[in-house]
């Protein structure tokens, strides 16, 4: 089953045309479902294509709408990529609600049976409530805004004290989802090292046999020159050649990466690279350390 | 990140039980000379252990009760909805955006509309969580069109594509199994399909743009993306 020909029909694959219309007009409306899903289409040419669907047979129109389906489920499986979001946002979500329903900014039409904001009415007029500087800077702003500002700080206490207590019967699903670079950092088995770069700064080590993986993090690493990133390789023990393990520019210097398969390497490597990447490290290395395992 | 601090000074710091070694080099290109040696420490149980499983599906299926209450205004809902599912819309908004105050940003409207929208999630139209991440995408790429200039995005995309391989799938909501699955699935592509599939996913590039990044010609990217996409989906036994 995983040949390269789209299961969907007879068509031959690769067959599409340089631009949108040309698609739609002979008739392959439904081979852009997954371009569709994966939101690869200018806003110009998603209309077109809504616009063309809009008027499409129920039969094409459901093929298609099935084949975005499965793509988003299929993109949703695969994309996993977690971090934890700022502490607080949460609260300032929920201060925002009401505000933001109303918003102009908002072009998403509100929900038909939109959900009441509160089981009860609440008073309108800020002032008489506030009691310290919080809410009274919290209530300046959200006057700047809306005229709710109070009822806006009074949710958001009460979906913070509901946090509080409302999470703790799915605390198992949240407690396994730690993310790939904590599963490793509060593995069993770490072992750490430092190497030196060359050109400035060191580079951390912290290794897991047990998740094949290592937590590589730059300290007081030069930004790459302009036009350059640096790229982490893994050496395979058997010889072959490097593995390309990810970019790092200027940006991500000051992030963990977590780099797994560690387990098939005999090192690691960090070569500097065109933006972009390489295929094959451009030696020397500014960094090599055995993985030794 | 405090399990990551640098440590230049060998001669100060034991780190615990852990060897950590310093490795000089001499400044010059052989680095690939630097002796570096990794000690080893006993092995502790693994944590991991004890983990209760949850699929997907069991989580989608708690995702979907909670959307059914947070129609009807439950806040509490909305605040167990945010818990298991923030870690994964602020996650792909900063790998798209990069920017910590825009994934921020977009992370908050993209709760707003789950609470706006909640009564209207259709469970025949796909999972709670792909509904999430569909709604979360279209945020966050429209954010990056809007404020990144395709240059820079394709610039950015080397850094944010460095947890995409294997690694960020390894440990995702769902089995062991399933993330093993995304893995052995995600191998059965060309390097071709990968790429332009992630270039468009986590670079927010359109396949025109992919395909000038790539130096290929714009029908063939449609092509490995439709072509990468279905395959996934076939190995992957989404149904």
């Amino acid at each position: 089953m995983n040949d390269m020909n789209p299961q969907n029909s007879g068509r031959t694959p690769g067959s599409f045309s340089a631009d949108i219309a040309s698609d739609l007009s002979s008739g392959r409306a439904v081979d852009l479902a997954e371009v569709y899903a994966l939101h690869a289409l200018d806003d110009a040419e998603r209309t077109a294509v809504d616009r063309y669907l809009a008027e499409a047979q129920p039969a094409e129109r459901a093929e298609f709408e099935e084949r975005v389906r499965q793509a988003r489920e299929t993109l949703t499986m695969s994309f996993s990529a977690e971090e934890e979001p700022p502490a607080g946002l949460f609260d300032r979500i929920v201060a925002a609600l009401p505000a933001q329903a109303a918003g102009p900014a908002d072009v998403a039409p509100p929900a038909p049976a939109a959900p009441p904001v509160v089981a009860r009415p609440v008073r309108e007029h800020p002032e008489h409530a506030v009691t310290d500087e919080l809410s009274a800077a919290r209530q300046r702003r959200d006057e700047r805004r809306r005229p709710q500002g109070m009822r806006n700080w009074l949710i958001g206490v009460a979906a913070a004290a509901a946090i509080a207590v409302g999470g703790v019967g799915v605390g198992a699903y949240v407690a396994n989802q730690n993310d790939p670079l904590n599963q490793v950092l509060q593995a069993g088995d770490v072992r750490k090292a430092t190497v030196d770069v060359i050109g400035g700064g060191t580079a951390s080590l912290t290794l897991s046999s047990s998740k094949d993986a290592v937590v590589v993090k730059m300290n007081g690493v030069p930004a790459p020159p302009a036009g350059k990133v640096y790229q982490m390789w893994l050496i395979p023990k058997d010889g072959s050649a490097p593995v390309s393990k990810g970019l790092m520019d200027a940006e991500a210097l000051s992030k963990p990466a977590v780099v797994t398969g560690i387990g098939s390497a005999a090192a690691l490597g960090i070569t500097v690279e065109p933006v972009g990447g390489s295929k094959t490290p451009t030696m020397p290395t500014v960094a090599a350390a055995p993985l030794g395992a | 990140m405090t399990l990551m601090q640098a440590d230049r000074r060998p001669a100060t710091r034991a780190e615990g039980n852990h060897g950590t070694v310093e490795a000089r080099s001499a400044p010059g290109p052989a680095a690939g000379t630097l002796c570096l040696k990794v000690m080893e420490t006993p092995n502790a149980p693994n944590p991991e252990a004890a983990a209760p499983p949850s699929t997907s599906a069991d989580v989608n299926r708690r995702l979907g009760a909670l959307l059914g209450q947070i129609a009807n205004g439950d806040q509490a809902a909305f605040a167990e909805f945010y818990q298991l599912t923030s870690r994964r819309v602020f996650g792909m908004a900063r790998r798209v955006l990069i920017d910590a105050e825009l994934s921020e940003d977009t992370t908050q409207e993209v709760f707003l509309q789950v609470w706006q929208n909640a009564a209207k999630f259709n469970a025949d139209a796909g999972s709670p969580l792909a509904w999430l991440m569909t709604i979360s995408h279209r945020r966050a790429v429209d954010k990056v069109r809007s404020s990144q200039s395709s240059t820079d995005r394709e610039a950015r995309y080397g850094a944010s594509s460095q947890e995409i391989d294997h690694d960020s799938v390894s440990d995702e909501v769902g089995s062991k199994l399933e993330a093993e699955a995304v893995v052995r699935c995600l191998d059965t592509l060309t390097d071709t399909q990968q790429e332009s599939v992630r270039l468009a996913y986590y670079g927010g590039l359109t396949y025109r743009e992919v395909a000038e990044r790539l130096n290929a010609a714009v029908p063939t990217i449609k092509s490995r993306i439709r072509d990468g996409l279905i395959r996934l989906k076939t190995c992957l036994g989404v149904s």
